[in-house]
């Protein structure tokens, strides 16, 4: 009675069926024909089940149950047609599943046995993740593959919304096969094994509050843990200074459950977890922001020699110390890479870069990057174009006639590359301040001269000047110290 | 000879124990004023009970009445080469941690640090006075200090303070002991102001 047949590879089924209790049994014999193509496959066996081949059409089978002294008992024969076979994949099985504590992230890996099959069929896996003492269902996915005819490994992560420590995880796996052309019943496999990662709270000492000393970002749901040890209680757990209610994971872990959670101070939130007045345990939580994309990124050099560049940070990140937001300064065409120094208390930003031999032109990259996320910005520059000289120095004036003078200046930089332009301010008691600008090549750490003509004789003067790049002007250096002088008399 | 020669000690250590206990007094109310910072700036529970830290000295004795001076200074001694380890480790993981961020609690700790050095170097004067010296510094290195969580190490950091300022307290007292003429007598006048 109740012949059923079920495939798993849709080449062979293995048929099963029952025999009424009455009496004991002996062996049986099975005969079958495939499409009535004679002659018929016999064999004897003692189990209730065979595995026989999937016909194209229709099997027959009769089966003759023998009494023990080994004559015929009952026999009967079944029809067997394709559409009342059913098609089960075979149990997958987990190759791996491996835990990372610092990302609270689950890997699986299991084989899709596509060899199975001669040809490719669309697979739906149905995965189920389990958390705490009681197994409960925490999330079930379907992913899906194309079975190849080959063996192929998957992996899939999962993240959980809490600390794995916290408590035991389990897995188990399930698949479907779409064969259309199948014309029986189609099912989905037995669940895989289970496999689980344990939770500190199943280790014999296992204790802590979990996540340790983790940064998220300001808005997210957070899910903290205590674990204990056998015996203890938790009487209450604080987030900085409010309790928490509990959420009960295990006789030895309970959790509490942060929504929407602001920065943090500078320290760190902590959470604490109270076994008893004079017995506690915690952790600290940082709360802060990604990284701002820097806004306003500038670079220019003042001497050939070093190019500074300057952003705004944007919206602080609320994080400090290990976990501030970290610069570097990447040069595409050279390949060059250069960390920078930055006080996270000051808001200008600033990192310096040397001037490379032979390059004129700059592809920056400023990467800008913290536990919580990273950003970039990019800046493509012709040095030449962001001259930004220091102020002349060492300004002196001297006359050999009452209505001209000579000015010199020394200038810190390596200029041989570019045109200089100079401004000269001559400014006379209260009078009028007039301007004079004059543009020379520029030198290696140089002094520089020029002359100034029709100024009145036996007559005191201020001068003062500042340089820029001529030919593409981009700064003006800051004005030199002032320098007096009075023409000689008539 | 001897005789002037004894009392110039005896007048040089009881200058230096006031002087010590005029710095143990300033100390221990910076210590305190920086615990409130420190409960503060690390979000702690200021009546948090933290259990006896590893490492730290603790000030509490028993039959404190019975110590010689030597027993005294050389107690001391040891707790403030301690406290100096300790605090000079606190201030490395507050840097760590807190970067330029809280520059109020690193000047608190950094100047708590310079006075905890400068009193050890106080009792290494008299201890000199006492023609023994004070022990030298080289020793076994300390054990590494076990990796403790972010949180473990701000309770470490509640306790060293507490227990230094407890310490500030119980060498103003043998300090005082050490300025009467004879130290074992209590009925000797005392130079030493209070705290």
């Amino acid at each position: 009675q109740n012949l059923k047949c079920v495939t798993h590879n849709l080449r062979k089924m293995i048929c099963t069926w029952d025999v009424s209790s009455k009496g004991r049994h002996g062996q049986t014999d099975v005969c079958y024909t495939t499409n009535d193509l004679p002659p018929p496959v016999c064999f004897k066996t003692k189990e209730k089940r065979v595995e026989i081949p999937v016909p194209e059409s229709s099997s027959t089978m009769t089966i003759t149950t023998n009494s023990n002294s080994g004559t015929a008992f009952v026999t009967k024969e079944f029809e067997i047609h394709k559409k009342d076979i059913s098609f089960v994949p075979l149990t997958p099985r987990i190759l791996s599943l491996t835990p990372d504590f610092s990302t609270s992230t689950l890997n699986l890996k299991w084989s899709d046995n596509g060899s199975v099959f001669l040809y490719g069929l669309d697979a739906f896996w149905q995965i189920q993740i389990l958390r705490k003492e009681a197994m409960e269902k925490v999330t079930q996915v379907t992913y899906y593959s194309k079975l190849t005819h080959e063996d192929v490994i998957h992996s899939w992560n999962w993240t959980s919304d809490m600390p794995l420590e916290c408590t035991s995880h389990y897995v188990k796996i399930r698949c479907y096969i779409n064969v259309t052309q199948f014309v029986g019943p189609k099912d989905w496999s037995d669940w895989s094994p289970i496999e689980e990662i344990p939770g500190k709270d199943t280790e014999p000492n296992g204790s802590g509050v979990f996540p340790q000393d983790t940064v998220v970002a300001v808005g997210s749901d957070v899910t903290i843990c205590c674990v204990h040890e056998k015996g203890q209680q938790i009487k209450r757990m604080t987030y900085g200074p409010e309790i928490y209610p509990m959420i009960r994971l295990s006789s030895r872990s309970s959790a509490i459950r942060v929504l929407n959670a602001s920065a943090s101070d500078a320290s760190g939130t902590n959470v604490v977890c109270r076994l008893s007045e004079d017995d506690m345990d915690g952790t600290v939580l940082f709360v802060g922001y990604a990284p701002d994309t820097p806004q306003n990124l500038s670079c220019e050099t003042s001497n050939f020699l070093k190019i500074k560049c300057t952003w705004k940070p944007g919206r602080p990140s609320g994080l400090y110390g290990k976990r501030r937001t970290k610069y570097s300064l990447f040069e595409r065409i050279s390949g060059k890479n250069v960390s920078c120094e930055v006080n996270e208390m000051n808001r200008e930003r600033v990192c310096g870069f040397p001037v490379l031999a032979d390059q004129k032109t700059y592809d920056f990259v400023l990467g800008v990057s913290n536990p919580i996320g990273q950003t970039e910005s990019l800046l493509l520059v012709d040095l030449t174009q962001r001259v930004h000289p220091k102020a002349p120095e060492k300004l002196t004036v001297s006359g050999n006639s009452s209505t001209s003078v000579r000015l010199h200046w020394f200038i810190n930089g390596s200029f041989a590359e570019i045109r200089l332009l100079c401004q000269i301010e001559v400014s006379c008691g209260h009078s009028e301040r007039r301007l004079h600008n004059i543009s020379m090549s520029g030198g290696e750490f140089s002094t520089y001269t020029a002359q100034l003509n029709a100024l009145h004789a036996y007559t005191k003067y201020q001068f003062r000047v500042r340089c820029s790049a001529a030919d593409h002007f981009w700064r003006w250096s800051d004005w030199s110290r002032i320098e007096e002088h009075t023409t000689l008399e008539a | 000879m001897a005789a002037a020669d004894n009392t110039s000690a005896a007048l040089r250590r009881r200058d230096l124990c006031s002087r010590g206990i005029r710095l143990a007094g300033k100390m221990r109310s910076d210590v305190v004023d920086l615990l409130d910072t420190y409960v503060e700036r690390q979000g702690l529970d200021a009546s948090a009970s933290v259990a006896a830290v590893e490492g730290v000295p603790v000030a509490a004795v028993e039959r404190w009445d019975e110590q010689t001076g030597t027993q005294r200074l050389l107690e001391n001694l040891a707790a403030y080469r301690a406290f100096r380890a300790l605090l000079a480790q606190m201030l490395e993981e507050q840097q760590e941690q807190l970067g330029e961020a809280d520059t109020t609690l690193g000047q608190a700790l950094a100047a708590v640090l310079l006075q905890v050095s400068a009193f050890t170097y106080h009792l290494e004067e008299l201890l000199r006075l006492e023609s023994r010296g004070p022990p030298s510094e080289e020793g076994p290195e300390p054990p590494p200090a076990p990796h403790l969580s972010l949180f473990e190490r701000k309770l470490r950091g509640l306790g060293v303070l507490r227990e230094l300022a407890q310490w500030a307290v119980r060498s103003t007292r043998d300090l005082r002991q050490l300025a009467k003429p004879n130290p074992g007598s209590s009925s000797a006048a005392s130079l030493a102001e209070s705290p």
